[in-house]
């Protein structure tokens, strides 16, 4: 079977970790999105030690990516070297960097294509969504053994999606108005065509060949054109976690990684019957509850027939979770996110706070802005092991 | 040539008057409003249609449209109508200095010591190079090179903003050319408040004018700036904040602030620049951080520059001055350029050579300093200042079509560097 666009799948060390971050770049003058990208780059005097910065689609945005790490703490480690990095590059240049899943205020007509031959294939095939994608996310990549691993794991974790997009919950603000979402970037990627979840499929051969059928009709290339809210990464031997706002701050971006290794760890583990072709059925659904009412979602449970509160599932799996993430030694971060459980705690609820506090967007951007390049006091559990 | 045109309605005007007691005296000049308007409106039409036909940007046309219509030329705008004018002109750029004020970030200099190196060589190289250059190669004398380098020094702050606001440019060449401006201003205002002293020395026998004016200049503008600022802040911490009342509030600040400078002849440059700064180094709970002067300000700033266009005194025009002039701006380019070149730091040497193309306008501030410094001994100065006045007069038409040049060039202006998409 033709592997050739997909690549073979790399190997992997099993439930190695790997985090992307999209960042908003924000003038230090009124806090709306500035482009500065390209430059902010151009100038970096830093040695790669703690992973990669790079472009993304649009001048306002930046990427950051660790690099593969065995644990939780090497991930924190690594965002908190490229957090301080990015920091002293944006003062140099004036430029301020903040996270959340989308600008509260900016006008994308005003957003500026990066160079690159991607980004002008991009915009040429999606025109004017290309610029509407300046929102912001988080991509966590978790290491797989094997390709039928993956495709396992992708399909299992599908399940867990509304979790992933109620914990990450940051982009309330849209245009300048309250949505009235808790995450309101997923909507943006949902106008791309190939946005949404992996079909039921019994392995990487199944995967190869509806990849093929794809490639045969048209409508996809490579990989990279499947926006899927989980979806194997063949070039790292990773499966990616696709759906989070980026938090606005990186300790939480930290306990999320904590939460989809042991997650994967406990799936891989006690390997849960799948319902996919069911839970295709409610997937919509159900992520729509999460990015509109986060934990106040009421998620569809195709296999019992019912509904049930998010919350109560949430609740019910860090308690399931526990073991593993105990053995995993990230259990600290993992329970760092348990207070988010309720919903006046997450980053939607703190920057609708802040707009309330403040009475306009600019000084909720500059906020935020401050709390993604504050580090926090060290904790005991922080010191170097 | 206007009086003719007007010669037959004012016969039939005096005839009827006899009559129509109502009817008030033939109106001998133009109402300010209406003096306005076909300013606006003239300047307006010449700035689009340059813009469109020729992608200049529209403050050429406006400078040209004054020019034109000016003493110099047509004379359509008289002597007697520049000054009535004034005030409107006052209040143009006041408004736009006290915008380049409130974006002079000087906490970046301190986060950034390649942008503090590159600015005071900036300063330092264009006053120095100018001065010797009016010195040894023009000849004025050392008082009147000061002067001439005090006033060409730095670069047009109105003409980089509106055409920074024109491009809708943003990123690092743009910033830069920006924050240059802004320095360059605040040393060519320092540098002005202590030449108007060295003239007062030069032809004064009275030293106590010497000392007295730079202190009334610095500290008047000093005074009114922080009363303009702190009642801005006070009334607008009870508005809501980027609500339109917080505009009017700005703005009303802003014009009370030129009204009394322009009543005890303070510059009305150097008073708005100061409450410009003082408004964003002091509003502490961005209390006007966000507030925005509307669209609106661009009338003003069509007004400004016709008048600015009207007020060079293109009449006095030599060649020998014409030459002397384009000397300057050439020393003037190279000591920007090689600041900017010299300076080094993380910006590559391309970027930071246009951000030295960027600023070399030269404006509306330079021909008010350059009126008030020869307001002060009016038969010596007028000539003294010919210099920079007729540079300036070259770089209005030059200047705008430079930093819009190193916009471009840049890729920092909207639509520009980007593939042809058809959504821009």
């Amino acid at each position: 079977m033709s592997t050739a666009s997909l690549g073979e799948f790399t190997h992997s060390e099993p439930l190695t970790l790997g985090v992307e971050l999209e960042l908003q770049l924000v003038s230090r003058r009124d806090f709306d999105l500035t482009r500065g990208a390209t430059d902010l780059i151009g100038s970096l005097d830093y040695d790669g030690r703690f992973g990669e910065i790079k472009l993304e689609i649009t001048e306002s945005m930046i990427e950051i990516s660790t690099q593969p790490q065995a644990s939780v703490d090497g991930i924190a480690a690594d965002l908190a070297g490229l957090r301080d990095t990015l920091r002293e590059h944006g003062q140099r240049n004036n430029i301020g960097i903040c996270g959340g899943g989308t600008h509260p205020f900016h006008r994308w007509p005003d957003r500026r294509i990066c160079p690159g031959e991607r980004f002008d294939v991009l915009y040429q095939r999606y025109g004017y969504l290309a610029k509407q994608f300046t929102v912001f996310g988080q991509h966590i990549h978790i290491g797989c053994t094997s390709a039928d691993e993956a495709i396992w794991l992708t399909q299992a974790l599908g399940v867990y999606v509304p979790a992933f997009i109620a914990l990450s919950a940051s982009s309330p603000f849209v245009d300048g108005v309250d949505s009235f979402f808790q995450s309101a970037r997923l909507n943006a990627v949902s106008a791309f065509p190939l946005s949404g979840q992996c079909p039921a499929l019994a392995d990487w051969d199944a995967f190869v060949e509806h990849f093929n059928f794809l490639q045969a009709c048209g409508i996809a290339q490579g990989i990279k054109d499947l926006y899927w809210d989980v979806r194997p990464k063949p070039e790292f031997g990773t499966v990616e976690i696709r759906v989070c706002d980026t938090p606005l701050g990186i300790e939480q971006a930290t306990a999320l990684a904590a939460l989809a290794q042991s997650l994967s760890r406990w799936l891989l583990r006690t390997r849960p019957p799948l319902h996919t072709k069911k839970q295709l059925y409610v997937a919509r659904y159900n992520k729509f509850q999460a990015c509109r009412y986060g934990m106040a979602a009421m998620i569809s449970d195709p296999v019992a027939g019912c509904q049930l509160p998010l919350k109560d599932i949430l609740g019910e799996l860090f308690e399931q979770l526990t073991p593993d993430a105990e053995a995993l030694d990230c259990a600290h971060w993992l329970n760092t996110l348990r207070p988010l459980l309720d919903a006046s705690t997450g980053d939607a609820a703190w920057l609708r706070q802040q707009h309330a506090a403040h009475g306009n967007l600019h000084d909720v951007v500059r906020q935020a802005s401050e709390r993604l390049m504050q580090a926090p006091p060290r904790k005991s559990w922080e010191t170097p092991r | 040539m206007i009086e003719h045109l007007f010669a037959l309605p004012r016969t039939l005007w005096e005839s009827l008057l006899e009559r129509l007691i109502f009817l008030p005296p033939f109106p001998e000049q133009l109402d300010s409003l209406a003096l306005f308007s076909l300013l606006l409106v003239v300047g307006l039409l010449i700035g689009e249609w340059l813009h469109a036909r020729a992608g200049w940007p529209k403050v050429i046309g406006y400078v040209l449209a004054g020019t034109l219509f000016g003493p110099a030329l047509l004379g359509w705008i008289s002597f007697e109508a520049l000054a009535q004018a004034r005030p409107m002109a006052d209040a143009a750029l006041g408004l736009l200095m006290m915008e380049v004020g409130r974006r002079l970030d000087l906490s970046w200099l301190l986060r950034n010591r390649e942008l503090l190196r590159s600015t005071l060589s900036d300063i330092t190289l264009s006053f120095l190079l100018i001065f010797l250059f009016a010195l040894a190669v023009v000849g004025l004398s050392p008082a009147w090179a000061a002067a001439t380098a005090a006033v060409t020094m730095a670069s047009a702050p109105a003409v980089v903003l509106l055409t920074i606001e024109e491009a809708k440019a943003q990123g690092q060449v743009t910033e830069r050319i920006i924050l240059h401006t802004a320095i360059g201003s605040a040393a060519s205002f320092v540098a002005f408040a202590i030449v108007l002293g060295v003239v007062h020395a030069e032809h004064s026998e009275d030293w106590l004018n010497a000392i007295a004016h730079p202190l009334w200049v610095a500290f008047g503008a000093l005074l009114l700036a922080a009363i303009g600022s702190r009642l801005a802040l006070l009334i607008g911490h009870l508005l809501p904040k980027r609500s339109l009342a917080q505009v009017f509030v700005l703005i009303a600040s802003a014009l009370l602030c030129v009204g009394i400078a322009r009543m005890l002849a303070v510059p009305v440059f150097l008073t708005l620049f100061l409450m410009g700064i003082l408004l964003a180094t002091q509003d502490r709970q961005q209390t006007l951080r966000y507030t925005e002067l509307p669209e609106g300000h661009w009338l003003l700033a069509i007004i400004l520059f016709v008048i600015v266009g009207a007020s060079l005194p293109w009449q006095d025009f030599t060649w020998l001055i014409g030459l002397q002039a384009i000397g300057l701006l050439v020393v003037r380019a190279a000591a920007k350029t090689a600041a900017l070149a010299w300076s080094g730091g993380s910006l590559p040497l391309r970027k930071r050579l246009l951000v030295g193309v960027g600023i070399q306008p030269l404006s509306a501030t330079a021909v008010f300093m350059a009126y008030e410094i020869a307001s002060l001994y009016p038969e010596i100065g007028r000539s003294a200042l010919a210099l920079p006045l007729f540079s300036a007069a070259i770089m209005e038409l030059a200047g705008p079509a430079l930093c819009r040049q190193a916009l471009r060039r840049s890729g920092e202006c909207e639509g520009g560097g980007e593939a042809q998409g058809g959504i821009a």
